[in-house]
């Protein structure tokens, strides 16, 4: 056995992308992966999906029918939100070095934008009156949607550290500017702090360059053996660590909440299986959601002793040309939401040195991350462009 | 009461419907009392919608607790994220952390909001619609 590697990546067209379900743009993302691997698609057997949030336009297991994929040996629907992609991953890693399956794909797909809608409503709620019971008191407290739950955490932040909502704009502010050298990234437009600053409040301390995007679309990898990804059409992008982290933290007096995540202990745990240790990391690529999600996942990761994240990021070292390269396509906030697809697709074409443009010196340790709910739960892999022993 | 009643007429939102349950909870509110789980075994204090202890598994019973705690974190939403919230924009909504220890997410109804900080002091208080159940939100306490 000489570990796991992802062979191919699939990324369909994404955005403001209309009149296609989430399993088109799976079953599209599968093909594409295939493809990409060098593989037919009855190579393919095992399948892993995840999807969105929409219970009536959803990818599940009938995506195997519309592949028309026959004796699968590996086929779950999974869900640990914005964890998936990496829990998806190490998955089907585990199966294929153990033998369960030889090459998995995993896809994640949504379609949450419709036409004439605004993104900002895509997940919202419909009807006037609140849901009955205990979730219809959550809607009369006002604390609906993730915009708001996220705006909470960065507050207890921001009040307990002292960081500030220019320290979150850098974040966003880099982001564009590595946004703008990638042809798929929905947002280009270069922006300045004064920018993030004069935008509209969305719930403050948010605003709404602090917010992701929302996008339609689909992404998938497939994941073989070390040995067989070698034969394949693309560079190999070796598996090396990975591990999930989900704190549990009760709503009671001691919640860490907006403290501390999952990051804090997935981290570590990911970096132990890779043999690696965090000063070996080149290149991140991190969920972000919101600006937050990156600042508090830098902290929980260690780049920075805890609280310390504002300063840290505030003097523009995520950017291109800084020393700590990351969300290097843009991510969630700039270039599309794939949940946590949109780290790892740009992970795979850096190590890959296919990032044209954007394409950073240094991929030897790429450290990608997923966060799920309200920084309830977290997945990490590392990434290498090297097998284990051969580096 | 003065202020009761100008923050709850203040509060608007959208009418909350009881079921089987949150009845005992919205009855308490109704009251004026607000209610929380308490585990039939032990000291353990819950969330209203924690049914059954999640250290023990024992069932919980209603307790009325004091209405008073302190001020977590808060966010002012300025998009409405629901149909019925949309004409209260801006509000605040946070967490405050009851003297008995349990979290719970409500309105609170300030008027500055620039003024407010962690640990503030805060009280419950009970909106009492034309329409649907009567509902807790807080206000600082030295509002009252």
């Amino acid at each position: 056995m000489t570990g796991a590697a992802i062979a191919g990546l699939g990324i369909t067209e994404v955005g403001k992308v209309y009149g296609r379900s989430a399993a088109d743009f799976a079953a599209d993302a599968v093909r594409r992966a295939a493809a990409d691997a060098g593989l037919e698609l009855g190579d393919i057997d095992g399948l892993l999906v995840s999807g969105g949030l929409n219970r009536r336009d959803r990818v599940d297991l009938s995506l195997q029918g519309d592949l028309a994929l026959t004796d699968l040996r590996l086929l779950v629907e999974m869900n640990a939100f914005g964890a998936s992609t990496g829990a998806m991953v190490s998955y089907a890693a585990a199966a294929v070095t153990s033998g369960a399956a030889t090459a998995v794909a995993c896809v994640f797909a949504d379609a949450p934008l419709k036409p004439g809608r605004s993104a900002g409503t895509a997940y919202a709620s419909q009807g006037r009156r609140a849901v009955a019971g205990f979730p219809g008191l959550r809607t009369a407290a006002g604390a609906v949607g993730a915009n708001i739950h996220y705006a909470l955490a960065a507050r207890r932040h921001m009040t307990t550290y002292g960081t500030t909502t220019e320290q979150l704009g850098a974040i966003a502010v880099a982001q564009r500017a590595w946004a703008a050298l990638n042809p798929l990234a929905q947002q280009r437009e270069p922006i300045t702090l004064a920018d993030h600053q004069a935008s509209p409040w969305i719930a403050e301390p948010l605003h709404l360059l602090d917010c992701c995007l929302v996008s339609n679309g689909g992404v998938a990898v497939i994941v073989t053996t070390a040995d067989r990804a070698a034969s394949l059409a693309q560079p190999p992008v070796h598996l090396w660590g990975w591990a999930q982290g989900h704190p549990g933290a009760a709503m009671e007096h001691g919640s860490a909440l907006g403290l501390r995540t999952g990051a804090a202990t997935a981290g570590p745990a990911a970096l132990r299986m890779a043999g690696v240790a965090l000063a070996d990391v080149d290149l991140l690529e991190l969920y972000d959601c919101y600006t937050f999600t990156v600042l508090i996942t830098l902290e929980d990761y260690g780049f920075c002793p805890k609280g310390e994240a504002g300063p840290f990021v505030a003097d523009g070292r995520l950017g291109p040309g800084g020393t700590l390269p990351c969300n290097t396509g843009g991510g969630q906030l700039s270039a599309f939401y794939m949940w946590g697809m949109t780290p790892l697709s740009e992970a795979i074409v850096q190590i890959r040195r296919q990032a044209g443009e954007r394409q950073v010196d240094r991929t030897d340790v790429v450290m990608v991350s997923g966060n799920g709910g309200v920084l309830e739960h977290h997945a990490t892999l590392i990434l290498s462009p090297h097998t284990r022993n051969g580096r | 009461m003065d202020v009761e009643l100008r923050a709850s007429e203040a509060l608007g939102g959208p009418p909350v419907d009881r079921d089987d349950a949150s009845a005992a909870f919205f009855d308490a509110a109704a009251d004026g009392r607000l209610a929380v789980r308490r585990c039939v075994t032990g000291d353990g204090l819950f969330a209203p919608e924690v049914a059954r202890c999640p250290r023990c598994g024992a069932a919980t019973v209603w307790i009325t607790v004091s209405g008073r705690g302190r001020l977590v974190t808060w966010a002012v939403v300025h998009r409405s994220p629901h149909p019925a919230l949309a004409e209260v924009v801006p509000y605040v909504t946070a967490v405050v952390e009851l003297a008995e220890g349990p979290w719970l997410r409500t309105r609170l109804a300030v008027d500055d909001a620039s003024s407010l900080a962690p640990g503030l002091p805060v009280a419950v208080a009970f909106a009492r619609p034309p329409d649907g159940e009567s509902v807790p939100y807080f206000v600082l306490e030295h509002a009252r």
